[in-house]
């Protein structure tokens, strides 16, 4: 999911609707620019100067933002590089960027985006929409290999783009299908200048990729958001400098960013990155769950605060194997019994998971959306209450029997018996591994937990699926429905039964018709109602058992003004962040 | 009286000499070991050591999955002989209840005591894998708990999983100096004693094994070797496998060595004497590389304690629920565990001591093999 | 002994191409592909994945690949790495130096340290300093380098007479020459002690065993017999005739300068090789770890023959020809 949080507004969804429409007005001006953005979010006006240092556990791979792939690198881009549209970090909603407004036609299938008015690149050059039909282009050119090809691609038809005037394109979803109800979330793809790379992607696909990697000169980049990069240095650190052309303004008209220089030093060790936030040298720290209480009690010795933030959206499970060209009877049949599934949720111990690897911080799991996602998360739900008595009770009922010797059986006497693995080197999911283990042991099944190594993992799931039981994780987006690679009976990540041609069972079907309904439904109180459906259906066929959702901790130094929590423990935006005290030396 | 003392000692002297002429090389070699204190204390840490391991099930006070899930991350329970009021008591251990768990503190509940039982009753195992009973050394009554080293992640007794690890760390760095220094002495020694082409070709084929991606090679192993059998014998299989391409280094060293060796009087002498390559090498310059073999041996036990817990990081160490010390120790390593539960280190103690162990009995055994040290 | 020399560097090319094909094979062989993190990535799907696989070549049959890269190779060419879409060879040189750096400056201080307490260590057999020394080395080599590496940090942290990791200061730019020189050279303090820490221990256990076998030879007996200076002895006898094992482990220890110490250096920061190799090696970026594996070759390789120049030097005895 495209994650671009650089400003925002605090209007209701349905004022801003409206707003964007009509085609919001700003009060201020900036020179050349008629209509700012104004980000009003965050009450405070700040002070301008300052350099604000956070850490990343790695190097970026690439300041390339078509081909972006991974965190540390979208950590970069994200602030040199501004979409259409960008999402607000706080409720999540799509809010205007570059494009000050946009309409959409009755039919739901054409939108046409307006750009701002004198919006320019870092090196003074116009920012028109031939940038906007380059950066399309560059993403659909064969060789360029994005993520945001998928996106935009819908049924294998792709989205149609057309250029209006200089500050109007148009894009147009496939008309044999639905319209697309997410539209505005899959058109937040970077805008890259055409003036600098429109040579390169003649040339080829591949030569585009290789520009603006890391060994990029930055004095030859150009861009459009708040930072543009000043220097990286291998291993060591991203140094940013203010963007002097940004394109936003603060609540009274002054020209955003506040800070001088962002910088990010790669720190690939956690416990380094806390010692060097508690000395002061970097001015904001992810804390684990197990630090929480120990952080909170350093806070005024070392001048920052720890925020009780809300959940991630990853959600971490055990899936069983039920893919017939991966399992064999009599596993295939446990595994796809769902009487088996539910009796094994109810050993499934959350509460000790989130104690023992959390230190509490987590909530309890109930389906495939966290409690963090305040759209879509179904409250109503009650988790399966962890009793192995219980669990051993509904598996008598449905045929599994635990005889003398303490084995459990199946109905034609087969002991029950089978592998779970997990990545090696994920503490936390080693550790979920070994309570579940531990639990379906108590069980009388032969349950045997083993880790393996990453690439070999993945390699089982997608390519041989020689496996029994796995357990592993997924990011997730606020938009829950745009995970179909996963639930679409014909996904390739839909681990437990991948690429089926018909659904296999009912259930699968019905989360099908669910997901196909959501891709068109533009309306998000209906978007809610399908979503509230899946997470029933999830509930209670449970191809997955969840663990529980962690909670996010962020810590940030108490001279940083303009903090909000946000969504997965997002604490502000980079445009309007600020020094309140005594600047660094 | 003085000439009386004087032959009484020539007695006493020409008697040993007959005892020494009488006895096998191994049987001096045992008597010079003897004297050797060093060696002596060496030799008793590794046999406590390994009794200790050997009898895990009988001095554990618990099995090597017993959790306590009430009692995670908890404290060595001191064993305390003086109640609260003040009054001597039998040892006994107070109860505890978790009271915060952002920090994981406990607090003990003085009106619960659990007195220390000795020969107690406890969970059913088989005494050396053989008889079945349920005596354990030492225990409290449950609910009582004796972590007397604390306990892990999970609320297991760390005294118990350092007892039962025990028999990884100690086999492992067995096992693995057991197939890399006979082969890589054999090898070295060949190229070393013939040199010239001989030489060259094997070391650089030893060359391409120790430029070999071992990495690829275990991940390769990961997919093919069975992950349901015993959670020690799939790490037994690798350390095997790795055994039989970590020779290569060590044959090298042997071979620098012995290419010197073999220029010495007693080697050209049996050259001149007309005996075998092969006889040579082993009878006349393979001993004499004993002292540096001794240490090469002793500095590779650490190294596979230690490595375990490198291949664990692949999936391919022990696998829960079993243990060893470089397991137990990785686990405890990282900052908040050093600050707050300073007990997980306690492994990288038992580590410690059977280095120590190695290398005293090493320095002893080769002064004791050493027969210009020989005395009577 | 040129001859030696010119014969064993051309040796070099039979045993490079023989690594290169098995490591190739064995890399390639091993289960999982570089797209592992991508086809876990919900909203990508597979034709996504697939046209990705052919853009990096991984749907070519294997020999393909491998022709293509030893042709590329041959043009020192180290091809374009999966992850950074930036050359092979940019991405080692980014990191050379700083690995240089750091092994060279711990080996330097490891042999500095280790040979002396050695000869210390066994010219005084069982006495208290011995037993202190051995003692120390004993922790030494039983002393995993993340755990001392964390525990120096933190000693760093309540100290403050360290950087807290890393190897340049925020403001490194800005500083003057020798500035820049000291800042590095503080930031260095932590890593090459660890790894020093673990070297001394090795070589000093070596140097300790070799002079007590050396000691306890006929012409060191005769040599102190003639009534040389005890220190003449083991100077001029002994240690040159008990060096001749550590010539070999000085060998692989220059064929290992390269490596790194993935472990340590991510502990505390060090922007070394080490890092990223291991980064690659788990991600299976094809090219950076083929390109990684034969500079670790080529300087092993040159590692063992300074090795067997230098064990010809020291002993007269030995003769390759």
């Amino acid at each position: 999911m495209v994650r671009r949080a650089t400003a925002f507004l605090i209007v209701g969804a349905l004022l801003m609707a409206l707003a964007s429409m009509v085609g919001a007005q700003s009060q201020f001006t900036l020179p050349g620019i008629p209509n700012p953005k104004v980000a009003t979010f965050p009450p405070e006006v700040g002070k301008y100067g300052g350099t604000y240092v956070v850490s990343s556990i790695s190097d970026p791979r690439t300041f390339n933002p078509i081909i972006v792939q991974d965190t540390a690198s979208g950590a970069v881009t994200n602030v040199m590089f501004d979409g259409l549209v960008e999402q607000d970090y706080i409720t999540g909603e799509i809010e205007p960027g570059l494009a000050e407004s946009w309409t959409v036609s009755s039919n739901g299938r054409t939108w046409v985006f307006t750009l701002r008015q004198g919006l320019v690149w870092s090196d003074g050059t116009p920012l028109t929409v031939d940038d906007v039909v380059f950066s399309i282009q560059a993403i659909f050119t064969p060789g360029v290999d994005n993520s945001f090809r998928s996106l935009l691609t819908f049924s294998g038809q792709q989205v149609t783009w057309r250029k209006l005037d200089a500050r109007r394109i148009q894009f147009t979803t496939p008309t044999s299908l639905c319209p697309v109800g997410l539209f505005l979330r899959f058109i937040g793809f970077p805008i890259v200048p055409k003036h600098k790379l429109a040579d390169v992607l003649a040339r080829s696909g591949a030569e585009f990729s290789r520009t603006w990697g890391v060994n990029v000169d930055p004095k030859t980049m150009v861009g459009s958001g708040p930072f543009l990069l000043q220097s990286f240095t291998p291993g060591q650190r991203v140094i940013m400098l203010k963007n002097q052309k940004y394109w936003q303004v603060d609540k009274r008209g002054q020209r955003l960013p506040y800070l001088v220089r962002y910088i990010i030093v790669t720190v690939p060790n956690q416990d380094a990155a806390r010692l060097q936030f508690l000395a002061k040298q970097i001015d904001a720290y992810g804390a684990r769950g197990r630090e929480f209480a120990e952080l909170k009690g350093l806070e005024k010795q070392g001048d920052f605060t720890i925020y009780d933030g809300p959940e991630t959206f990853t959600r971490e499970f055990i899936v069983f194997n039920q893919n017939p060209r991966g399992v064999r009877a009599p596993k295939l049949s446990w595994f796809s019994d769902v009487k088996f599934r539910i009796a094994l949720a109810h050993a499934i111990d959350q509460n000790t998971m989130s104690r023992q690897v959390l230190a509490g911080r987590a909530t309890t799991s109930t389906s495939d959306i966290s409690a963090g996602n305040k759209l879509y998360y179904d409250a109503s739900l009650q988790p399966y209450p962890y009793d192995l008595n219980r669990a051993q009770q509904l598996l008598a009922e449905a045929g599994y029997r635990k005889g003398a010797d303490g084995f459990l059986r199946d109905a034609q006497g087969n002991v029950v018996e089978f592998t779970i693995v997990t990545n090696a080197g994920n503490q936390d999911r080693e550790a979920y591994g070994n309570i579940v283990r531990q639990d379906f042991v108590k069980l009388g099944i032969r349950a045997t937990f083993v880790t393996e190594s990453f690439p070999s993992l993945v390699g089982k799931l997608t390519g041989t699926y020689n496996w029994e039981a796995i357990i592993i994780g997924f990011t997730g987006g606020i938009e829950h429905g745009t995970a179909r690679n996963l639930w679409l009976t014909t996904g390739d990540l839909h681990m437990w039964n991948p690429n089926q041609t018909t659904p296999a069972t009912q259930w699968e079907a019905e989360v099908d018709r669910v997901f196909e309904q959501y891709a068109c439904e533009p309306d998000q109180a209906k978007r809610k109602a399908l979503m509230t459906q899946f997470q029933q259906v999830v509930y209670r066929n449970l191809p997955m058992l969840y663990f529980p959702y962690q909670k996010t901790q962020p810590a940030l130094r108490n001279t940083i003004g303009n903090v909000k929590l946000g969504l997965q423990g997002a604490t502000g935006t980079l445009g309007t962040r600020y020094y309140k005290g005594p600047y660094r030396p | 009286m003085a000439t009386q003392d004087i032959t009484g000692r020539i007695g006493r002297v020409a008697a040993r000499v007959e005892r020494v002429r009488a006895r096998t090389p191994m049987q001096l070699a045992w008597r010079q070991l003897r004297r050797h204190r060093v060696a002596l204390i060496g030799g008793g840490i590794l046999i406590a050591l390994f009794a200790m391991a050997l009898f895990a099930e009988f001095l554990a006070p618990y099995s090597l999955d017993f959790t306590d899930r009430e009692k995670f991350f908890h404290p060595p329970t001191a064993p305390r002989v003086v109640d609260e009021q003040g009054r001597w008591q039998r040892p006994f251990v107070y109860g505890s209840e978790l009271v915060e768990l952002g920090l994981t503190r406990y607090a003990i509940i003085p009106t619960q005591k659990y007195p220390i039982r000795f020969f107690t009753a406890g969970e059913p195992y088989r005494f050396l894998w053989l008889l079945p009973t349920n005596v354990h050394l030492i225990g409290v009554d449950a609910p009582g708990r004796l972590f007397l080293f604390g306990s892990d992640q999970y609320g297991r007794d760390q005294l118990s999983r350092i007892l039962f690890g025990g028999r990884v760390s100690l086999l492992v760095g067995i096992l693995a100096v057991s197939i890399t220094i006979p082969i890589g002495m054999v090898y070295g020694g060949i190229a070393g004693y013939f040199g010239g082409r001989v030489d060259n070709i094997m070391m650089r084929m030893a060359e391409v094994i120790i430029a070999f991606p071992g990495f690829y090679l275990l991940l390769t192993l990961s997919a093919v070797l069975p992950s349901n059998v015993g959670c020690t014998t799939r790490f037994y299989m690798i350390v095997l496998i790795l055994s039989f391409i970590g020779w290569a280094g060590f044959s090298r060293l042997i071979r620098g060595f012995v290419l010197s060796l073999k220029q010495r009087e007693y080697v050209l002498a049996a050259k001149a004497m007309g005996l075998d390559d092969l006889r040579i090498i082993l009878r006349h310059l393979l001993p004499n590389t004993a002292s540096l073999v001794i240490v090469v041996a002793t500095l590779a036990i650490p190294g596979a304690i230690l490595g375990e817990s490198g291949l664990s990081f692949l999936g391919l160490g022990v696998r829960e629920p079993c243990a060893s010390w470089g397991n137990l120790l990785s686990a405890g390593t990282n900052l908040v565990n050093l600050s707050r539960y300073p007990w997980l280190l306690i492994p990288g103690g038992f580590i410690i001591l059977a280095v120590i162990a190695y290398n005293f009995l090493g320095d002893g055994l080769r002064d004791a093999f050493d027969p210009r040290l020989r005395t009577g | 002994m040129i001859r030696y020399i010119a014969r064993r560097i051309m040796n070099m090319i039979p045993l490079l191409v023989g690594v290169s094909l098995v490591s190739f094979l064995v890399v390639q062989l091993s289960p999982g592909d570089f797209l592992a993190e991508i086809r876990l990535n919900p909203v990508v799907d597979a034709a996504t994945v697939d046209r990705m696989r052919e853009n990096l070549g991984l749907d070519k049959p294997l020999y393909i690949q491998y022709v293509k890269w030893l042709a590329s190779i041959l043009r020192l060419d180290f091809g374009y790495s999966f992850a950074y879409q930036v050359p092979v060879w940019w991405l080692i040189n980014s990191r050379l130096l700083n690995t240089l750096l750091l092994s060279i400056v711990s080996l330097v201080i490891a042999w500095l340290i280790a040979i002396p307490i050695g000869i210390h260590a066994a010219t005084r057999q069982y006495s208290w300093s011995d037993n202190t020394l051995s003692f120390v080395s004993y922790i030494g080599i039983s002393t995993p380098t993340f755990f001392s590496g964390l525990l120096l940090l933190y000693v760093a942290f309540v100290t403050g007479w360290f950087p807290i990791g890393g190897m340049t200061s925020l403001e490194f730019d800005d500083m003057s020459t020798v500035g820049k020189v000291l800042d590095v050279a503080r930031h260095l303090v932590i890593p090459a002690s660890v790894l020093a820490f673990l070297t001394v221990a090795g070589l000093m256990r070596q140097m300790r065993a070799n002079l007590l076998e050396v000691l306890r030879q006929d012409y060191v007996k005769t040599a102190r017999a003639k009534g040389l200076a005890e220190r003449v002895v083991i100077n001029r006898h002994a240690v040159r005739n008990a060096i001749n094992p550590l010539i070999t482990i000085f060998g692989f220890e220059l064929g290992g300068l390269l490596g790194g110490a993935a472990i340590l250096e991510s502990v505390v920061g060090w922007p070394g090789l080490g890092q990223l190799i291991l980064d690659s090696v788990l991600r299976k970026d094809l090219y950076v770890v083929m390109g990684s594996l034969m500079l670790g070759t080529v300087t092993l390789v040159v590692g063992n023959l300074v090795a067997d120049v230098l064990l010809a030097a020291s002993d007269p005895r030995i003769r390759y020809d």
